[in-house]
């Protein structure tokens, strides 16, 4: 939910309550206020009528010719309890429509005989004003919070225009620029601590990535630039014709450990800059058509190791990752299975929508299956391995959230990689 | 055929000098920027070879500047870097290869020859070495006129032999320029030893000397002697 649809939604829902609420309790005090006069007019009328009865000894009811107004009751004694104001309803005398009446009641001896004296007055007008007056609030006050509400909208999506401004700025942050955010000055104090932490936090973040980047390439320049000259001079020096075959031998050693040594160096290398993040171009991979290509390429090492392959394709497996990675992983894995095959072993990749599953015949492993994955764990310390190769497949697959299985049968040796979001 | 190589170590710098120079090019040595940017103003190169990593200055900014001034050179990148953008950009801007370091100095002879043969025999481009005829286009090698069918990594593997006559070669070297770095170095080794024995043979049935030879321990080298 957007905020300022959240803040919206709380106002309205306030709005609606204070507003029901007011409406009663207006209502209420002005039928309050409306009573209170009307009982203050019918206690005056009382006084008018005790002193016309004081005056003349009897109270005439022609003297009052209104209908209903004052109703004169014989009563045996004064001590029945009385209501003193009471609403009550009587027919007009004309057309018999029924109309609110306010009673005020009281005993009233005239001549040693007591009466209970009703004095009346019609509500009708009463009721008019006060329903008049409640609608006319009842529409200024709903006006009044229409207006508010437009204007606490207008205002509140004022208001938090920096933010969303701050928040478009960050979204846009591109840690390969190597430059943090540049954010605007902001009237507001929030907005403006919010801006500078966003800004002092990204520069770290490129900062630190450029460093990184930077050591990375430096590892490798400063690494492979001096192995570059052993190699160029070894390969100079093996064109000579006076060495022995032993000293031949011992160049070659040379040659081969340091063009190891390379690969070890490129591989770890790798392998850190997987975990550091640093492939960030991202495209769409079928590895389905990625593998079945380096399926192909591998033809003569099949064929020379006198493989029984298979490729079977249940459909294409197509995920968002970095397109050199994508070729690392597959080449790794086909790798692994040529190079832990036995000759006239079998090979099988499997391949659907969501996993890939390369089987492969090999002798059992001696360590525990679980460090398969780590770097350097290598069946034979002597084999000419480097025991990078799952461990930068492992390395893959956490970086893109794939899960990676292995398991063993009978000898046949089987990696499964699944990209568990796909549906 | 003027080859200028650009690149700030010394040692590795003097080692592709020494190598290119036996081969008969004319290789010329700079170490900065600066001079690199001058001698390329000033001369016209077949082929450029750039360290990507100079003290003072980048390296693809000198394949931007060559391209500019002479399109026809051909320029290779060497560069410690192994980044696939690296190489997607090198290409982008103009550069025709790009050798990661530690590169064997026979493959970078045998990619300036192919660069060369490219840029300067566009048409037909034949090869010759003794009896041995090489048609490049048509990938079909003939000796003394008569055609012998080659696998594609039989002739690739003639075709490295070819473009480093009379140089001891690695199997390493070999095997990385067939293969690649991705196939494992013991397989590549009894693949590449099958391959030479096929080669032999093919060469052999049409009457053709034997010019390669092996060199104990170390590799092969093909040439008279």
């Amino acid at each position: 939910m957007k905020l300022l649809a959240r803040t919206n939604t709380y106002y309205i829902t306030f709005s609606i309550i204070a507003y029901v609420a007011l409406t009663g309790v207006f209502y209420v005090v002005t039928e309050f206020v409306i009573y209170e006069e009307v009982e203050a007019r019918l206690q005056v009328e009382r006084q008018d009528f005790e002193y016309y009865v004081a005056e003349q000894g009897v109270w005439e009811e022609s003297c009052y010719f209104v209908e209903n107004k004052i109703a004169l009751q014989a009563m045996p004694d004064t001590l029945a309890p009385l209501e003193v104001f009471k609403d009550t309803l009587f027919a007009n005398r004309y057309d018999e429509e029924i109309v609110p009446f306010r009673q005020y009641s009281f005993y009233k001896v005239i001549n040693e005989q007591p009466y209970k004296v009703s004095i009346r007055k019609s509500l009708i007008e009463s009721n008019t004003l006060l329903t008049f007056i409640t609608l006319t609030m009842v529409v200024l006050l709903g006006i009044g919070m229409f207006v508010l509400f437009l204007l606490q909208k207008r205002v509140s999506k004022k208001i938090w225009q920096p933010f969303y401004q701050s928040l478009s700025g960050a979204k846009s942050f591109d840690i390969r620029h190597g430059i943090g955010l540049k954010m605007p000055e902001e009237p507001i104090h929030e907005f403006q601590e919010l801006n500078q932490v966003l800004e002092k936090m990204t520069h770290k973040i490129a900062a630190d990535y450029q460093n990184l980047k930077e050591f990375t390439e430096n590892a490798a320049h400063e690494i492979q630039t001096p192995l570059a000259l052993i190699n160029s001079r070894i390969e100079e020096l093996i064109q000579g014709k006076n060495f022995t075959d032993q000293q031949m031998y011992w160049v070659e050693e040379i040659h081969t450990s340091s063009l190891r040594l390379s690969k070890l160096h490129h591989g770890l290398l790798l392998l850190s800059k997987i975990e550091n993040g640093q492939f960030y171009e991202h495209e769409l991979v079928n590895i389905t058509q990625l593998a079945k290509s380096k399926f192909h390429d591998y033809q003569e090492v099949f064929e020379y190791k006198k493989l029984d392959t298979d490729f079977i394709e249940h459909g294409n497996f197509i995920v968002e990752m970095n397109p050199a990675l994508a070729d690392i992983l597959v080449t790794n894995l086909l790798n692994n299975a040529v190079r832990h095959n036995v000759v006239r072993g079998s090979l099988q990749i499997e391949i659907s929508s969501h996993q890939l599953v390369v089987s492969n015949t090999g002798e059992s492993i001696r360590f525990a299956p679980e460090k398969l994955f780590e770097r350097f764990k290598k069946q034979h310390q002597s084999s000419a391995s480097l025991g990078l190769g799952l461990a930068i497949v492992k390395k893959i697959c956490t970086y893109y959230d794939f899960e990676i299985v292995y398991d063993v049968r009978d000898n046949l040796h089987t990696i499964s990689i699944v990209n568990s979001r796909a549906e | 055929m003027k080859i200028l190589v650009v690149e700030d170590e010394k040692g590795l710098a003097e080692s592709i000098t020494e190598y290119l120079s036996k081969e008969n090019f004319v290789v010329e040595v700079v170490h900065e920027y600066e001079i690199a940017h001058e001698k390329i103003s000033l001369y016209t190169y077949d082929c450029i070879i750039v360290d990507l990593n100079l003290p003072d200055g980048s390296g693809f900014d000198i394949v931007t500047y060559a391209k500019q001034q002479s399109a026809s050179t051909g320029i290779i990148i060497i560069s410690a870097r192994n980044a696939v953008e690296d190489k997607i950009k090198g290409l982008e801007i103009g550069s025709d290869d790009y050798l990661t370091k530690p590169f064997h100095l026979s493959e970078l002879n045998a990619r300036i020859k192919s660069l060369i043969r490219r840029r300067h025999f566009g048409g037909t481009n034949i090869m010759n070495y003794q009896e041995i005829r090489i048609n490049l286009n048509a990938r079909r090698v003939f000796v003394q006129d008569e055609e012998t069918i080659l696998s594609r990594k039989e002739y690739d593997l003639l075709m490295y032999f070819v473009s480093n006559i009379e140089v001891v070669l690695t199997k390493s070297a070999i095997a990385e320029h067939l293969y690649g770095d991705d196939i494992d170095t013991v397989d590549s080794f009894d693949m590449l030893y099958s391959h030479i024995k096929n080669l032999r043979k093919k060469l052999a049935e049409k009457g053709c000397n034997d010019y390669i030879q092996s060199i104990y321990g170390i590799g092969y080298k093909f040439g008279m002697g």
